[in-house]
């Protein structure tokens, strides 16, 4: 579930992608429970006491910093408000080849050289590409904070796109596009996603097609680099044991320097609920079907975030949750089943995902949709809504122990709706209540107002 | 879980920091054995207001045959369904009120009822924790229900031409010993497996002297050894279980090609590579991640960044009690494979040939020391590391004489281990058909 980032970012891993990256892991609220330092002889570690802090440099660059000393890293997090949803029909996949390219050299790091820094240091690196953002995250010994911030406004501006290396990233994004396609999971949220969305440019591939990424140019991916990599499209977090005014300082000294340039990105429109149902079937190799349904809600930045997060919850996030319960558990329907809520600036959907024998795939669809129906109808119960809060709670509270992943929050905040609303969200969550709850259900599912994705074993008898 | 995924997870997972100090406030660890035998272990970390609880019993595939393949995992999976107290649902909805999450599986060498929540709330999930595996209700209606489930995810590692080829190396390569096994089972063992074989597994093994219970998070270590006392402490002392006595596999080369429809060819090469206590494990660790560690690891900056041959390059060594398994995995459009394998078949004869330079010794050192700590930062996984290394019986002195084995290892020990072990060499092409 969650508009929070935290869950989102699973979700988002098999949405978009670069290298290998696990862990899906958020942050805390200001307003969880503080807690309560044991007595101790030890010195008092870490719980972030004070929430983060925002600025916004004279070119536009958002800096979000917090001090956070669970351990000596840093983690340094450059957010580009620059995705799938940018890009014109014949520049679909170039905010993804970007992510790739931007780690293969600059005129004074050669091809090579920055995995070979960052892992020397001990360190990690990651990156990947979504509707709304891209995102690139360093983890280094918070000793190393300058050399990190150093590499990440580097690569942010000055990238080579040296030919050879171009090239040879061709075949590395054509080859991310077939290991998709075999892995039914990653594969069935994309169709679902494009499928729901479309024709709103959410419903767009994030990898771009084959033809587009073979027949793509330096120019062009370093035209497309240049409008968009501007400062004012820049979030740079740095949360890890460093002193606020440590970061700030590496923050000025690089990100602070790049020269102001006017926002270029284009306002993407909302988008209303379907009003009917569509469907695609997919022959696949798999003996097993997997049924994806999804429903367009709300976006992140509306009131109704809440309730669509914990009604996620109460359907499909946890073995207690009602699909697992009743098609699960009691009726059989399915191997395995959950719900998500994938919430992006411009438009959420909340998703069903279930795997299950191919026999079963029109009676599974029936009884999720009844499941929603009877929320629908009879609302939700206090004990269900009161679980899905401390859920969200013990959520912010994992969140602390890395700071890597407080820093993921706080970005994905800045870029997808606010830092505010993400600091208030628990608040907010614990606010609403039952009736709030069987309202949005009514509001955004419907009976038929669904998209449907079907993977289908090739030549099974439905 | 299964094989790979947790072949995966140890090495890919997460990353950094190396010559970082613990965490600030990780330090305090109890460590206790109770009268009967079960070790109880608790990690006071102040810093995060959470809990983390790893129950862990010598009980795996390690312990199987062919016929009885996946049994542990089964009983786990069965036992989640419900207490002789309350239902699975029931107990389900207890864990989420608790912000919590409570899972069971099995792997090679131990089980594992996970739990974590938050830590306002350790008391009652330890309470979950001890009552799962204390009493569980273990019923017959939930052994065919488990079992559906099971075969349905034998099925999908089946399909998943990743896991498939993983399964299929194993199997060569371990040869007749339980290494060999499927975590999850066969669909003619876990066919086999009735409602008497689960319970018959269980009470074999469930037993304190097989037991190590960690707990870590925002807790008083006293407290929770009073706890863990009362709730597990009346256990009675039931003796081990005889070891189980198989060979140890025999290296032969393999070379075996699967076809399945699929997108992507895999290539994965593997070797028998020391177990966890053998002087040459911090060596092979490196050699792993000289060759398949990181974006700056030789097959990732050699044949996807430079030949542009794969997508996925990447090497796992993951010691366990018995020989462990060194494996390099590449994923590869089918038409690049035959030039992918000759282009592996390079790497591994440079690295056998050819002493690795001062550089990338330490990149691959320090990539491994920093992933090394910052895996050991959340609750969850301090939990984990704390009963695995009493399962491994290594002790929990192990991270430091682990780090400094590995600062001690020279370019004369990569070739040493790599002549040793990359000799015999078996691999596995799954070629889309």
């Amino acid at each position: 579930m969650s508009a929070r980032a935290g869950v989102l970012v699973a979700f988002i891993l098999l949405l978009a992608g670069c290298a290998a990256v696990e862990q899906a892991v958020p942050p805390m609220a200001a307003s969880a429970p503080a807690p309560a330092a044991p007595p101790s002889a030890r010195p008092a570690p870490a719980a972030p006491a004070s929430g983060p802090t925002r600025e916004v440099l004279p070119n536009g660059v958002v800096l979000i910093v917090q001090e956070h000393r669970a351990s000596e890293v840093v983690a340094l997090q450059l957010w580009m408000r620059v995705g799938g949803r940018d890009e014109a029909p014949d520049e679909l996949g170039l905010s993804h080849y970007l992510e790739h390219m931007l780690f293969k050299g600059t005129p004074t790091r050669p091809p090579g050289s920055i995995d070979m820094l960052i892992e020397g240091l001990g360190g990690q690196s990651n990156a990947y590409t979504t509707y709304d953002f891209t995102h690139y995250d360093l983890v280094l010994p918070a000793a190393r904070l300058r050399a990190g911030v150093d590499l990440l406004a580097d690569i942010a501006v000055n990238a080579s796109f040296d030919q050879g290396e171009m090239d040879a990233e061709r075949k590395v994004v054509l080859e991310e596009m077939r290991l998709t396609e075999d892995n039914p999971d990653r594969f069935m949220t994309r169709r679902l996603f494009e499928l729901a969305y479309e024709p709103h440019p959410y419903g767009r591939t994030i990898l771009g097609t084959p033809e587009l990424i073979r027949g793509l140019t330096r120019e062009r991916l370093g035209g497309y680099y240049r409008k968009m990599y501007v400062p004012r499209h820049m979030t740079l977090v740095i949360v890890g044991a460093v002193t606020p005014a440590e970061a700030r300082r590496a923050a000025l000294a690089t990100f602070g320097r790049l020269p102001a340039a006017p926002a270029t990105r284009a306002a993407a429109a909302g988008l209303k609920p379907l009003d009917r149902g569509r469907g695609v079937d997919v022959d696949r190799p798999e003996q097993q079907a997997f049924l994806g349904l999804a429903w367009r809600t709300a976006p992140t930045n509306e009131r109704d975030v809440y309730a669509v997060d914990l009604l996620t919850y109460i359907l499909g996030d946890s073995p207690s949750s009602r699909l697992n319960q009743t098609v699960r558990e009691r009726e059989r329907l399915v191997f395995a089943i959950e719900a998500n809520y994938g919430a992006w600036e411009k438009a959420g959907v909340v998703t069903v995902n279930a795997r299950l024998d191919p026999a079963n795939l029109d009676r599974a669809e029936a009884s999720i949709v009844g499941v929603i129906r009877r929320v629908r109808d009879e609302g939700v119960t206090e004990a269900e809504r009161q679980r899905a809060i401390v859920t969200a709670e013990a959520s912010y509270a994992f969140d602390i122990e890395t700071a890597e992943g407080l820093a993921k929050t706080y970005g994905q905040a800045e870029t997808t709706w606010t830092l505010d609303n993400e600091l208030a969200y628990l608040a907010r969550l614990r606010e609403t209540t039952a009736a709030e709850i069987q309202a949005v259900a009514r509001r955004y599912f419907g009976d038929a107002n669904y998209a449907r994705v079907r993977f289908v074993p090739r030549g099974a008898a439905r | 879980m299964s094989r790979r995924v947790r072949v995966l997870t140890g090495l890919v997972a997460v990353t950094l920091a190396l010559a970082v100090a613990a965490p600030a406030g990780a330090q305090s660890l109890t460590r206790e054995r109770l009268d009967n035998g079960l070790v109880v272990l608790v990690r006071e970390n102040p810093l995060a207001p959470v809990v983390a609880i790893s129950l862990m019993i010598e009980m795996g595939t390690r312990w199987e045959t062919p016929e009885t393949a996946g049994i542990s995992n089964f009983v786990h999976a069965v036992m989640v369904k419900g207490t002789t107290r309350r239902g699975g649902g029931e107990l389900a909805e207890a864990v989420a009120a608790l912000g919590g999450k409570i899972s069971a599986a099995g792997d090679v060498d131990y089980s594992e009822i996970k739990a974590s929540a938050l830590a306002r709330f350790w008391r009652e999930l330890l309470g979950f924790t001890a009552e799962l595996a204390l009493t569980p209700a273990l019923l017959a209606q939930e052994v065919d229900n488990e079992r559906d489930w099971l075969l349905s995810r034998v099925q999908k590692r089946r399909d998943n031409p990743g896991d498939r080829t993983f399964d299929e190396l194993f199997a060569a390569l371990y040869g007749a010993h339980p290494y060999a096994l499927p975590i999850l089972g066969t669909p003619r063992s876990l066919a086999r497996i009735d409602h008497a074989a689960i319970v018959a597994h269980y009470r074999a093994f469930y037993r304190p002297e097989r037991m190590k219970l960690a707990v870590s998070g925002q807790v008083k270590a006293a407290e929770v050894v009073a706890e863990a006392r009362r709730l597990f402490g009346a256990m009675p002392a039931a003796g081990g279980v005889a070891g189980a006595s198989v060979p140890p596999p025999v290296a032969t080369p393999h070379r075996i090609v699967v076809e399945q429809p699929a997108q992507q060819a895999q290539i994965l090469v593997g070797a028998l590579a020391p177990r966890l206590t053998d002087p040459d494990h911090a060596a092979v660790k490196v050699l792993a991640t000289v060759l398949g560690g990181g974006m700056a690891g030789r097959l990732f900056a050699e044949l996807r960044d430079k030949q542009a041959l794969a997508y996925t390059a990447n090497a796992f060594y993951d010691a366990v009690r018995e020989p462990g398994a060194l494996i390099l995995y590449l994923g590869t459009a089918p038409e690049n494979a035959a030039r992918t394998e000759a282009a592996l078949g390079k790497e591994i004869e440079r690295v056998r040939t050819q002493p690795v330079t001062s550089d990338e010794l330490n990149r691959a050192k320090s990539y491994l020391l920093g992933n090394y700590a910052m895996d050991r930062r959340t609750n969850a996984r301090l939990a984990w590391y704390l009963t695995l290394y009493e399962i491994e019986g290594v002790g929990q002195g192990f991270p430091d004489g682990y780090r400094r084995a590995v600062e001690a290892v020279t370019p004369e020990d990569i070739l040493r281990v790599a002549r040793t072990y990359l000799g015999t060499l078996t691999t596995v092409v799954l070629q889309p058909r």
